[in-house]
């Protein structure tokens, strides 16, 4: 009697989750082919809306800029991270410990206070460069990108971190016995053997960077709005069915995404022990 | 007398406060199967990896075929090591884990080919090279580092502990196997193992370690027979020993003021020794049945535990315990518990230590 209610009090709860993680998703995809102006108001099916995503040259920059933003910072954060992680994990030195906590800290602190940090950083810093060199610099890509890098390291460091820690050192001394230079060890044994890790690690910065908002706002100039800074000034503007087509072609990447990673992780456990 | 293939003076190794290594002096003959032995933590490991380059002597001088080898990293020494867990390359296959030193030499592809079948065949894999290692059995992946280090053509071979994940029945296997394998190769082997008996059986020479130092070094005959200290007694095979004082050249009194003869080798008379004396070299008779002209010991035995080849007794003598293990033949006369016993044993069945602990 007990476990029959148990079952359904789980299933109900079970069946909730589902309803509100999914039903928005749902409702987004449905109403980006609604023919109505307003958001949510059915207005039979329509593509207008991502004809007009793929004519609207504002929302084609800001694409094109994120896309850039996510491949530049996460290609610097990827080999920067695993550099990180492996000096954590590989060598002794002054101040590890705390170059180990100052690593987390991204993490940790609100994104706001990162961003405001940002701002204030690229500011102070820009009008030193012009006081100094005479060049006037400006916010621009590349500060969206330098910021983006900032946050993506500690991401990055952390997942290449978790997987060096669980790769036996015997490995890497038994390449060093084999004649190989400490290059040629990490080169033919230890990235091979950390790589899933490694693409982890990318794929988790290259979704991170496409959906930040509050950093990329504070840090961005004229010229280098983001797709999602994009969306988020479109909502304060007056919304339009748009922003669902741009919402679900986001989503869409996102998946993408998470089923590349999923692909990842899945070709590096093949090589697990099989049974003989 | 050739350059020794490795040549250990004074070196020491320190980690922090530690010290592993003591002040080692120790020579390996080129072509040699020798044996570091020791109890767990007594430094052997740290000494075979300061020959391999994994650590470096913090004092002391460590010569390789002559050449001093102190500060050069692994990649440049001419010696391959077998770890203990074998360490093979997982993402590798098996004639690419064989085949990797020579790639990290830039051997070129024919000649890496050539060699990596040869070794595959050296140790019996063949048929296995498109495999990975975890799909390869304990002693199979033993023989795959075997492979991949002897493919190098080193000219000294490291094994650290290299039987100790097998199985019992496999390791008395790879025993002879790895024997016949160093015959066959003809280069130095340096094993690591805290298992005596594997000495014993295996190696040419042996070095018995404890608390950091090089306690003995010689054949394992010599150490067995003529153990140089209390510790080495006890640590290879099984020994009793008996307290007593030296009493002139070659004459001993022991505690229960019996008069024995044995070497004294140079003690002055007054001098703490322990007899070691092995409990297959106990003399056992019922009481009174002991040669008249020898000395004997009587006392009652305290336990009788059937062995199949062998009994072994426990006995209590007046001032101490002692194991007595007489081989299980037809005409041996057995004992029970509470049987009155007298207790001889020849000149040279014992061997003279330093005394007290």
């Amino acid at each position: 009697m007990i476990r029959g209610w148990t079952a359904r009090l789980l299933g109900s709860a079970t069946g909730l989750v589902y309803f509100f993680l999914y039903a928005p998703v749902l409702l987004l995809v449905v109403f980006s082919f609604s023919a109505d102006r307003n958001v949510g108001r059915w207005g039979g099916f329509t593509l207008d809306w991502y004809r007009e995503f793929g004519a609207n040259a504002e929302v084609q920059d800001a694409l094109r800029i994120s896309l850039q933003v996510a491949v530049v910072s996460t290609l610097i954060a990827t080999v920067l991270g695993t550099m990180a992680a492996l000096a954590l994990e590989r060598f002794r030195f002054r101040g590890k410990k705390v170059f180990d906590a100052l690593l987390y800290l991204p993490i940790i602190i609100p994104d706001v206070t990162m961003a405001v940090m940002m701002l204030l950083f690229f500011t102070w810093s820009l009008d030193l460069v012009d006081t100094v060199t005479g060049f006037t610099l400006r916010k621009g890509v590349g500060t969206v990108v330098v910021s983006h890098i900032a946050f993506n390291i500690s991401f990055v460091s952390v997942v290449v971190r978790a997987r060096l820690d669980g790769m036996d050192q015997t490995l890497e001394q038994a390449a060093a016995d084999l004649y190989a230079t400490r290059w040629q060890a990490f080169r033919h044994v230890t990235l091979p053997l950390i790589l899933p890790g490694v693409l982890g690690g990318a794929l988790l910065a290259l979704t991170l960077s496409l959906d930040d908002v509050v950093v990329t706002q504070f840090a961005s100039g004229p010229g280098s709005t983001t797709l999602p800074v994009f969306v988020f000034s479109l909502i304060r503007k007056g919304v339009t069915p748009l922003i669902n087509a741009v919402s679900v072609v986001m989503l869409v990447i996102s998946v993408l995404l998470v089923v590349l990673s999923l692909i990842a992780q899945r070709a590096s456990s093949s090589d697990e022990p099989a049974t003989e | 007398m050739s350059t020794p293939a490795v040549e250990f003076s004074g070196v020491t190794k320190r980690f922090g406060e530690v010290v592993a290594v003591d002040s080692v002096d120790l020579e390996i003959a080129d072509g040699e199967f020798f044996a570091l032995l020791g109890p767990s933590g007594c430094g052997k490991t740290t000494s075979l990896r300061m020959i391999a380059g994994l650590d470096l002597p913090s004092e002391g001088s460590l010569k390789i075929h002559g050449e001093e080898v102190g500060p050069l990293p692994p990649n440049k020494r001419p010696v391959n090591t077998v770890f203990q867990n074998y360490a093979l390359f997982p993402h590798l296959t098996i004639a690419d884990n064989v085949g990797f030193g020579l790639k990290m030499q830039k051997v070129d592809k024919a000649e890496i080919g050539r060699r990596v079948a040869e070794a595959i065949e050296l140790v019996q894999l063949g048929g296995m090279e498109r495999r990975k290692p975890t799909q390869l059995s304990g002693g199979q992946q033993q023989r795959v580092a075997l492979a991949r280090a002897l493919v190098n053509r080193p000219r000294v071979l490291l094994l650290d502990e290299p039987l100790a994940a097998l199985d019992l029945k496999l390791r008395q296997g790879m025993q002879n196997e790895l024997k016949a394998l160093q015959r066959e190769v003809g280069i130095t082997f340096v094993f690591v193992t805290h298992d005596q008996e594997e000495a014993l059986s295996m190696a040419d020479r042996i070095g018995v370690m404890g608390d950091a130092k090089l306690l003995q070094v010689g054949r394992p005959e010599e150490i067995y027979e003529q153990p140089v200290s209390r510790f080495v007694a006890d640590f290879i095979g099984r020994s009793n020993f008996l307290p007593g004082t030296v009493a002139g050249d070659d004459a001993i009194t022991l505690a229960n003021g019996a008069a024995i003869t044995g070497p004294t080798t140079g003690r002055s008379a007054g001098t703490a020794v322990d007899v070691s004396l092995r409990p297959e070299r106990v003399r056992l008779e019922a009481r009174g049945a002991a040669p008249a002209d020898r000395p004997s010991i009587d006392g009652v035995v305290r336990t009788a535990t059937f062995l199949g080849n062998a009994m072994v007794y426990s006995l209590g003598l007046d001032w101490l315990e002692l194991e007595a293990r007489i081989e299980n033949r037809p005409s041996q006369a057995r004992f029970a518990p509470g049987d009155e016993i007298s207790v001889w044993w020849r000149d040279d069945a014992i061997a003279v230590v330093d005394g007290g602990r």
